[in-house]
């Protein structure tokens, strides 16, 4: 009998009771979307604790200062930088040439002038002017406002700590989008829960140039797209492309030298180096004191979460595989019923010529289609359980100002969950199934 | 207690006879005994029995004589205790296991009182299902199982389920299942036992209809005189003893 013929017949078999075949593909379903949802929750949470930890960047993600170390604080995740320092291409590509060094991104700062329109029409249709003040310390009381714009490689944003809060990032290279931080949204007295309200606004970005008396500006329009956290851009109040930063500090240098513009002389304002591995970070800092830079990352407090998110995975785990083994209970006993009632049929098989190899593979193959059919549906149901937890935990994040989270389907475990609950069922089908292949043929004839 | 004697291997148990060709069996000193709470309880004992091939012999007996176990020996339902049989050359007390099934698979063709089709199977699929257990291609069982279906008369309900059938009905799917394997010993335990008057008759005039087209030897356990006086021979049974 080819395992094609067997499975016919198993599915045959399953159908003969529908009732009792639903019920055990539902007990199984029902367990194995609680081990599914569970997991994917407690990964979704682990993933958001820990990007909330690593600013959105990578867990391994090392932000360098223009700066010196302070000797007294290298050791510790956020540690102050010491007396300022050039950071230049030079010191980048030593910091990339270190081992366990998988990638150096530069950050750029420019300081420009900007004018925002009067009054600022916001995407909900509000209007907003300037507070009627000097300008603060941004503003020079005539609605212009002078920021620092922070560039960044937004082509590989995925590497930066960067929590987009509302819209989207700026094209790479465009020199017409921008993003907004908190610090651009406080200058009209918002906060980070109005992010989606700033989308859509133009306003006039010019880097200035010093003609000793008089100073010019570049004027372009640009338009803000999105809102993000500010981790990638701590001194600023707008990001931008790399490009269009560093050309707009190329434009500001080759004016004469003016304090009021507040520019560093360091080509770079800082640098996030990427390690291989949370293992290296430490070993990574200490080489990049090693160069003369100050540098920052929370390794420790990652670790320590790190560890605390294991146990609580560990403990939902148990939690889901108690259900499923107590789903593949109610898949033998349903089996067992199973025998039970076709023992003269288990007999008239054998009468016209099934092993008892055929009987034991009919049984478990009747149980492996219990299990898997519940493992899918199951998993199917648990990720769409994760995923309405999802929309409305991201409802609450969104509304608190906050980034919201991204679903992580861990496929791997998706697979294990419908692989488990099959061979939980074979397990479970197991005696059932050797107690029918022993029944002699004989049953044909005495039932 | 087992006696073995030299015979043909017993992987010859798995090639299939063509029609036409009755397996002779040769029963001597046949015991066979279940357990009892008070001991082992002899349900044959020292049968001797002869057919010769393409034979047709009706057993009777009351309750309890052992017809059921003869059957169930010859037909490989259970191994042989004690004694000698063959059954077309081959030696039963030499099968066990896997031997036995494909004894059962390619030598033997079962009718049961109560029909013993699968419910969840049409008519079609459970004659084919003795071709599945054979590891027949699917093209020639599903062409076997209409040719016999055709032959006992059933061509027209070959996608009926078994509950969609009357009693005659079940029982005649239930000789084209048997005869799917061309068995060359054709086993009817109380064929005619569920079965009106009618329908008795239909279906043991099919049973010796096709005895006499396909050759093969035909072993009928009944109650029913009636039934038992059509066969050439008739042996009785009583308490596990052969008596006529």
């Amino acid at each position: 009998m080819t395992w094609r013929d067997v499975a016919v017949l198993a599915a045959r078999g399953v159908r003969r009771r529908p009732g009792r075949a639903v019920l055990t593909v539902l007990a199984v379903a029902l367990a194995t979307a609680l081990f599914s949802a569970l997991l994917t929750v407690s990964r979704t949470a682990e993933v958001r604790v820990l990007d909330e930890l690593a600013e959105g960047g990578p867990l391994a993600g090392i932000t360098v200062a223009a700066a010196e170390p302070d000797p007294n604080q290298v050791d510790r995740d956020d540690a102050d930088p010491g007396e300022p320092r050039n950071l230049d291409d030079g010191a980048l590509a030593e910091m990339a040439a270190l081992p366990d060094v998988e990638e150096v991104l530069p950050v750029v700062a420019a300081r420009v002038a900007v004018i925002p329109p009067d009054p600022v029409t916001l995407a909900d249709g509000t209007e907003l002017s300037l507070p009627d003040d000097d300008g603060g310390p941004a503003g020079d009381g005539n609605g212009m406002l002078f920021e620092t714009v922070v560039g960044v490689d937004l082509g590989r944003a995925g590497d930066l700590p960067i929590s987009v809060l509302a819209g989207r990032l700026p094209q790479r290279g465009s020199r017409v989008e921008v993003v907004a931080t908190p610090t651009w949204l406080a200058r009209f007295d918002l906060d980070r829960t109005d992010a989606d309200r700033m989308l859509g606004v133009e306003i006039q970005l010019g880097p200035p140039r010093s003609f000793g008396d008089a100073v010019r500006a570049r004027w372009t329009r640009a338009e803000i797209v999105g809102v993000v956290a500010q981790e990638a851009a701590e001194a600023g109040a707008l990001l931008a492309p790399f490009a269009a930063v560093s050309e707009a500090r190329t434009w500001t240098l080759a004016g004469e030298d003016d304090e009021r513009f507040g520019l560093a002389s360091s080509p770079y304002s800082g640098a996030f180096v990427v390690a291989r591995g949370l293992d290296e970070v430490a070993s990574v800092r200490n080489d990049i004191h090693d160069i003369g830079y100050a540098t920052r990352a929370p390794e420790n407090v990652i670790a320590s979460v790190q560890r605390y998110l294991r146990v609580v995975e560990i403990v939902l785990a148990g939690i889901g595989l108690i259900a499923l083994a107590i789903a593949a209970m109610g898949i033998g006993n349903a089996l067992l019923a199973a025998v039970r009632e076709r023992r003269r049929e288990i007999g008239v098989l054998k009468a016209i010529g099934a092993r008892d190899r055929d009987v034991l593979r009919l049984f478990l193959t009747e149980a492996g289609v219990l299990g898997l059919v519940g493992g899918l549906v199951g998993t199917l149901l648990g990720l769409g359980l994760a995923a309405l937890v999802g929309v409305v935990v991201n409802d609450f994040l969104r509304g608190e100002g906050l980034a919201g989270i991204e679903l992580q389907i861990p496929l791997g475990i998706a697979a294990a969950s419908v692989a488990g609950a099959g061979l939980l069922a074979l397990v479970a089908g197991g005696l059932p199934a050797r107690r029918a292949a022993r029944l002699p043929a004989r049953e044909a004839v005495e039932a | 207690m087992r006696r073995s004697a030299p015979g043909p291997d017993p992987a010859r148990a798995a090639v299939p006879s063509p029609d036409g060709a009755g397996a002779a069996i040769a029963v001597r000193g046949l015991t066979h005994r279940y357990p009892a709470p008070g001991g082992d309880l002899a349900v044959l004992a020292d049968v001797r029995l002869d057919v010769p091939p393409g034979g047709y012999v009706a057993v009777t007996g009351p309750s309890g004589a052992g017809k059921s176990t003869l059957l169930s020996v010859l037909g490989g339902l259970e191994p042989l205790q004690e004694g000698a049989a063959t059954v077309g050359g081959i030696d039963l007390a030499r099968l066990r296991g896997d031997d036995l099934a494909a004894y059962r698979r390619a030598t033997v063709g079962f009718v049961f009182q109560h029909f013993g089709l699968l419910e969840a199977l049409t008519a079609a699929e459970n004659v084919e299902l003795a071709g599945t257990l054979a590891g027949r291609r699917t093209t020639a069982r599903r062409r076997r199982a209409a040719e016999l279906l055709a032959a006992v008369g059933l061509a027209d309900r070959a996608d009926h389920r078994p509950l969609q059938l009357s009693g005659g009905e079940r029982q005649r799917v239930a000789i084209a299942r048997a005869l799917a394997n061309r068995p060359r010993l054709l086993l009817a335990d109380e064929p005619t036992g569920n079965l009106d008057e009618g329908s008795a008759t239909a279906v043991i005039e099919l049973l010796e209809r096709l005895r006499r087209e396909r050759g093969c030897t035909l072993l009928v356990v009944t109650h029913n005189r009636a039934l038992a006086a059509r066969a050439p021979r008739c042996v009785a049974l009583d308490r596990g003893i052969l008596v006529s």
